[in-house]
């Protein structure tokens, strides 16, 4: 029995592994940080894994789970704040060619978002994501209204940034 | 189509860049321990516990001695019995707090109830640092009326005899007493700042700015 869940469980997490780093992308400054964090989102997916019932999708759970991981229960270590060193981050694709100045541009908003503090940054992540206003609202706990009057104020605080 | 928009086009296509871990990989991580700030803040809050209900315990035999000989240990057993129940009050609050963290809750209840957790056991420290204070300051004001008789009792159960006068010697004995005092709670203080400091700064600049949405 205990098999089948761990089974059941590292398949379905490898299979949604893109969430989790996309999130420790955000939430983390080097590789170093960004594996302890996905190895603590990991063991709060398993410890919560046996009472996930399956009523929603595996995936919309694990936004939940691992947004709570890194904005609440994570602890920062010393040595990674403040420093902005992370080299992974490029949204070349090989196959494009490639626009120079809007390269620039999504640089530029990528570090603004990263500039965000954890809550407006968890707000960011689920529309880019995709997710709509009320799955926003719910993951936050926070009502739908007031989820959008903060999304607009966000993006004016981007586009400020991105147009001085 | 604003800025965020195109960084939503390219965001999705930022996949390709992650990190892939296998199967292995992640099985591996499933067998580790976790390091969560809910594991560090109960870890903190029983050692708390135990703690005060030690030192509680920790009178020596020769105190409780002198007390009873001045009368106080009627008033103490009482106090005691109250004290124990307000304890197990505590403690049951403290687990069913502990419980309802919900690592699946919304980002704002798990907050709410990762702080309230933390503020049962805040109130358990300041509840046993008050009593504890004001049985100390009770407890020497009733010395301070009865001082001979304190000094007769303690004279006698001193082995060596110090060569002290009274007076000396009960001067010295409530300045020992309310250093001992202070320090118990200089080191409660510095404790919290430590604890309050280092664990949950971030989480509560979090909740505030959660907050703030709301306003």
């Amino acid at each position: 029995m205990n098999k089948e869940l761990e089974h059941s469980f590292v398949t379905q997490l490898q299979e949604n592994q893109n969430i989790v780093h996309k999130i420790c992308r955000l939430y983390t400054n080097d590789s170093d940080s960004h594996n302890d964090l996905f190895q603590e989102i990991t063991i709060q997916l398993w410890k919560a894994f046996p009472k996930f019932r399956g009523d929603s999708k595996f995936s919309t759970w694990m936004y939940r789970v691992a947004l709570n991981t890194a904005i609440t229960l994570y602890r920062k270590s010393k040595r990674t704040i403040n420093t902005q060193d992370y080299e992974g981050v490029s949204f070349k694709i090989a196959s494009e060619p490639y626009d120079d100045t809007e390269e620039k541009q999504l640089k530029l908003m990528y570090s603004a978002v990263k500039d965000l503090n954890d809550i407006d940054k968890a707000l960011v992540f689920l529309y880019l994501e995709d997710k709509n206003y009320r799955e926003i609202s719910e993951t936050l706990g926070i009502t739908e209204v007031n989820a959008r009057v903060k999304m607009n104020r966000i993006k004016e605080k981007l586009r400020t940034v991105l147009n001085p | 189509m604003d800025e965020l928009d195109i960084l939503k086009k390219k965001w999705q296509q930022q996949e390709e860049t992650l990190p892939q871990l296998s199967y292995k990989d992640i099985y591996k991580m499933i067998l580790k321990k976790s390091s969560s700030i809910v594991k560090w803040i109960f870890y903190i809050s029983i050692a708390e516990i135990v703690l005060w209900t030690v030192l509680s315990f920790f009178v020596p035999e020769s105190s409780k001695q002198i007390n009873e000989k001045m009368g106080l240990d009627g008033v103490f057993l009482a106090f005691n019995i109250i004290n124990y129940l307000i304890f197990i009050g505590f403690i049951i609050l403290f687990y069913r707090n502990y419980i309802k963290i919900k690592v699946t809750d919304s980002i704002k209840e798990l907050m709410q109830n990762i702080i309230k957790t933390r503020k049962t056991v805040k109130y358990f420290v300041i509840y046993s640092v008050s009593t504890s204070a004001l049985l100390l300051i009770g407890t020497n004001i009733y010395y301070y009326f009865n001082q001979h008789q304190l000094f007769t009792l303690i004279d006698k159960y001193l082995q060596q005899n110090p060569n002290m006068t009274e007076e000396e010697f009960l001067q010295i004995f409530f300045i020992i007493q309310v250093v001992l005092g202070l320090i118990v709670i200089g080191i409660m203080l510095l404790f919290y700042r430590i604890v309050y400091g280092i664990l949950l700064r971030r989480l509560h600049n979090n909740y505030k700015e959660l907050e703030k949405i709301e306003m």
